[in-house]
């Protein structure tokens, strides 16, 4: 049994003074965004969503701007206020917490790291990085102690007393994913928080993102307007368009199958190579297929395409797919370019 | 997905535009003119034809000729709802229209004729008076003499009449020139100012008029009917009746309306006595206070700090100047009205921050409560100090409580506007994000709000100091104390000595404070 950190299920989030009619005709008639401002002057930001993180896990939410994926986050710490639905973190409902209690669950529990840093220009990066502790009045040494530490995990070390505006964007990012971590919460909610880096700066930090989460055992609901990005990172991955989601699934899931047209247009220029599996392209093997022969070589169903192609290059038959053992299909080469282009199926 | 279809290059759409060279882009005149055919209404062909024109030149000034425009001068503007053009041209042909009235029965002469009647009748009387003496045998050649020099004035008189008179032509050919030129101006012009105006409403058709409607045409008829004739009237005349140059107001309502609003305030006055004493009271002890570590303290222990904090603040230049400021209040003798003044100012601005800055931390949270406090603050401003010196007398009394508190009412905006803007601009992601760790709202408020205002702040501080500073000396007219009082004694009495040399001590205190506090600031903004 994977035990759910975060859990949302049906939440609604309109903005208006008639949003709780919104909601109601948005279900029974299908209210799209546009009728809705049209007719209740609402406008709809979130629209029933659900899903859950599991612990340990990187749950990407990825959307074009506009599409919800932020507000969408807020709900988890009730930055915003959802209209319907319920949420729950580590097993309590969200909602029903009193303002000491969600103040509690705050400062222990979750850390945000936003896209524009958001520092505090006058405070040195250390107490930057020690203020979630503050908040709960943790004395001055252990604060100092922490934050030199989760200061470390990010490789900051000897820019404690610095400023926030001294250091490169990289590295104040790197001082709001340390400020996030600092209370050593459970989880972590990430909005955009590499996409106002440059482009190398934010491949470094998506590795040491990556590795700084398994080591700390955090889950983390990462919210990216950048597809390579989120599958890059995330384990599980959430396409919201116009405040709903409209697939959910892994990285080659979203990928291989995807839901509608939308989806389909924005993986058509993600590389395959390393995401698309042997299983995934292979024809299986039925009673009917004679049998392949002995010297054909013997893959893995987890092989990825590109170590599919290196195998390929340098063998004649068909290669054949193993799995526990088995001889489970084939994979010839028309397949296997066709695989790469993204047609198999 | 068809394999036929993937191997399909992609087709060029129909819909593409061609490559162009710019000298083969024509331009599309259908279009352009049901658009200002869509914009002018009547006449729109010929507006079409005339834009055009416009839009082809590459001179400065376009030969196109509006006749209407020509014809009906300001009136075509306003049926057009050019109203710019309609008030600019009707003033310039209101100066035409007054010559041609001047010229045509303006009786130019009249003065001048008026006074030859006068001199000749006094002259008569001289000579009459002659004649009357030399039948009585006297001599009557002193009121002959008198007499006949009046004649000539007369005469010349008369002259200058006629002369007058024959000017009269000449102004209304002027006047007639004038017109006709402004005339050829608005047809040569029109259709410029009218493309403009086309040009604008192409942005925003609902907020530009258009077309010629008869409501605009009414309107400027109308405006034209009332303002033409009267003034007209007025400036071409001899004696216009009274109600026109006068407005004619009732006396008793002015003293009615004074007498009651007297009442009103005395019964305020009355009725509040206990809180407005309660205010002054409170007033009183913080200036006694300050008065007291001034005054009460030896005098070369305040120069000290003073000369001491001017160094340290402001550096050596600063503390030099100070100390020469210092000795020449102290050896003038101003040294115990000069600390008075700086008393009066430190209560008034300790007062004005003690308040301006929850208020403006208030105001810059809400939205609603900022925009009912706004136009309260800008009548603070604006209303000149001797309007409210009136009513502080009457609720407050007089002497120096009264005067800090009419400083504090000119002192305090800026503190809350300053501090008011400082918190709208702390960036809502830094907040955002002190909430989402937990903050509580004063944690927010001291960790957050308060530190990243703090410069904005500042400076609301500084000018609330440099307001209470001018405004120190005006209060010495109700009572008020400090150098103030020395110049106000000066001016009543004219005395030039005693009022420069108190207005130097006014202005050394004034500049010793300001440079001490830009000092300070500047230090801590460069922190």
């Amino acid at each position: 049994m994977v035990e759910h950190v975060v859990e949302l299920s049906g939440v609604w989030k309109v903005f208006g003074d008639r949003a709780q009619e919104t909601i109601v005709a948005a279900k029974e008639r299908g209210l799209t965004k546009a009728e809705a401002l049209a007719e209740f002057k609402t406008v709809i930001g979130v629209r029933d969503a659900s899903f859950s993180v599991a612990r340990g896990e990187i749950f990407c939410i990825m959307g074009l701007s506009g599409s919800g994926k932020s507000t969408l986050v807020r709900h988890v710490n009730r930055l915003i206020e959802p209209t319907a639905g319920t949420i729950r973190v580590l097993g309590e409902d969200v909602s029903a917490m009193g303002p000491k209690d969600l103040r509690e669950m705050r400062a222990r529990h979750i850390g945000m790291v936003f896209q524009h840093m958001a520092l505090m220009p006058h405070r040195s990066v250390r107490e930057n990085v020690a203020y979630p502790l503050e908040i709960r009045k943790v004395p001055k040494s252990r604060r100092w102690a922490i934050s030199d530490h989760t200061l470390g995990l990010v490789d900051l070390t000897g820019y404690e007393d610095r400023l926030p505006r001294e250091l490169s964007g990289g590295m104040q990012q790197r001082v709001g994913i340390a400020r996030a971590l600092a209370s050593d919460p459970e989880i972590l909610l990430m909005d955009e928080p590499f996409s106002a880096l440059d482009p190398l700066i934010r491949l470094q930090l998506q590795d040491q993102f990556k590795v700084l989460v398994r080591d700390l055992n955090k889950s983390t609901l990462f919210i990216t307007h950048d597809l390579d990005e989120a599958i890059r990172i995330g384990h599980r991955i959430a396409i919201m368009k116009d405040g709903v989601i409209v697939q959910i699934g892994t990285p080659e899931e979203i990928v291989t199958q995807p839901a509608d047209d939308y989806v389909r247009e924005f993986v058509q220029g993600i590389s395959r190579l390393k995401l698309v599996r042997a299983h995934t392209i292979m024809e299986p093997l039925t009673n009917g297929h004679a049998h392949p022969s002995a010297d054909a070589v013997r893959v893995s169903g987890e092989s990825d395409l590109d170590s599919l192609i290196d195998v390929s290059v340098n063998s004649e038959h068909p290669l054949v797919v193993q799995e526990g053992g088995q001889d489970v299909g084939v994979i010839t080469k028309t397949r296997l370019l066709r695989g790469i282009q993204g047609g198999a199926s | 997905m068809s394999t036929a279809e993937q191997l399909d290059p992609t087709p060029l759409s129909e819909e593409q535009p061609r490559a162009a060279a710019v000298r083969d882009i024509e331009v599309d005149h259908a279009a352009l003119d049901a658009s200002i055919a869509d914009f002018a209404g009547p006449n729109a062909g010929y507006y079409a034809r005339a834009f055009q024109s416009i839009h082809d030149t590459t001179g400065s000034i376009p030969r196109v000729f509006n006749l209407a425009a020509a014809l009906f001068g300001p009136f075509w503007a306003a049926a057009r709802g050019i109203w710019g053009m309609f008030w600019g041209f009707l003033i310039l042909e209101i100066i035409a229209y007054v010559q041609i009235g001047r010229g045509a029965w303006g009786d130019l002469g009249a003065d001048a004729l008026a006074q030859a009647e006068r001199q000749a009748a006094r002259a008569q009387d001289f000579l009459d008076r002659a004649a009357a003496a030399a039948a009585a045998g006297e001599d009557g050649s002193r009121f002959e003499t008198l007499g006949n020099n009046l004649m000539r004035a007369a005469e010349r008189s008369r002259e200058t009449a006629e002369a007058a008179a024959a000017d009269a032509n000449m102004i209304l050919l002027t006047g007639l020139a004038l017109l006709i030129f402004l005339r050829v101006v608005q047809g040569l012009w029109g259709n410029v100012v009218y493309e403009k105006q086309y040009t604008r409403w192409r942005v925003a058709p609902d907020e530009v008029a258009s077309g010629r409607t008869t409501r605009n045409l009414l309107m400027g008829l109308g405006l034209g009917l009332v303002i033409v004739p009267l003034t007209v009237y007025r400036f071409t005349i001899e004696g216009v009746p009274d109600w026109m140059t006068a407005f004619p107001a009732n006396p008793d309502t002015y003293s009615d309306t004074a007498r009651w609003l007297e009442g009103v305030i005395d019964d305020a006055a009355r009725g509040g006595a206990g809180a407005f004493d309660g205010i002054v009271l409170g007033v009183r002890q913080v200036l006694d206070g300050i008065s007291l570590a001034l005054i009460g303290t030896p005098w070369p222990v305040v120069m000290a700090v003073i000369f001491v904090v001017a160094w340290r603040s402001a550096g050596p230049r600063v503390a030099i100047f100070t100390a020469a400021a210092l000795a020449y209040i102290a050896f003038l003798g101003y040294w115990e009205i000069a600390m008075e003044t700086v008393a009066l100012v430190g209560a008034a601005v300790v007062l004005c921050v003690v308040i301006g800055i929850p208020l403006g931390i208030w105001f810059g949270k809400s939205q609603r409560a900022y925009k009912f406090a706004e136009p309260v603050l800008d009548l603070m401003q604006t209303l000149p100090a001797f309007v409210y010196l009136i009513p502080i007398i009457a609720f407050f009394g007089t002497g120096n409580p009264p005067g800090i508190l009419a400083t504090i009412i000119f002192g305090m905006p800026p503190v809350i506007r300053l501090t008011a803007l400082g918190m709208r601009g702390v960036p809502a992601n830094i907040k955002e994000a002190a909430t989402a760790f937990g903050a509580t709202r004063w944690q927010l408020l001291k960790d957050v709000e308060l530190p990243l205002a703090l410069p904005s702040i500042m400076t609301g501080v500084n000018q609330t100091i440099l307001m209470c500073l001018s405004m120190v000396v005006i209060i010495s007219l109700i009572g008020g104390g400090g150098l103030g009082q020395v110049i106000l004694e000066a001016l009543q009495f004219a005395a030039k000595g005693p009022g420069l040399l108190g207005g130097l001590a006014i202005l050394f205190v004034a500049m010793v404070i300001d440079r001490i506090v830009q000092g300070a600031f500047r230090r801590a903004d460069q922190r």
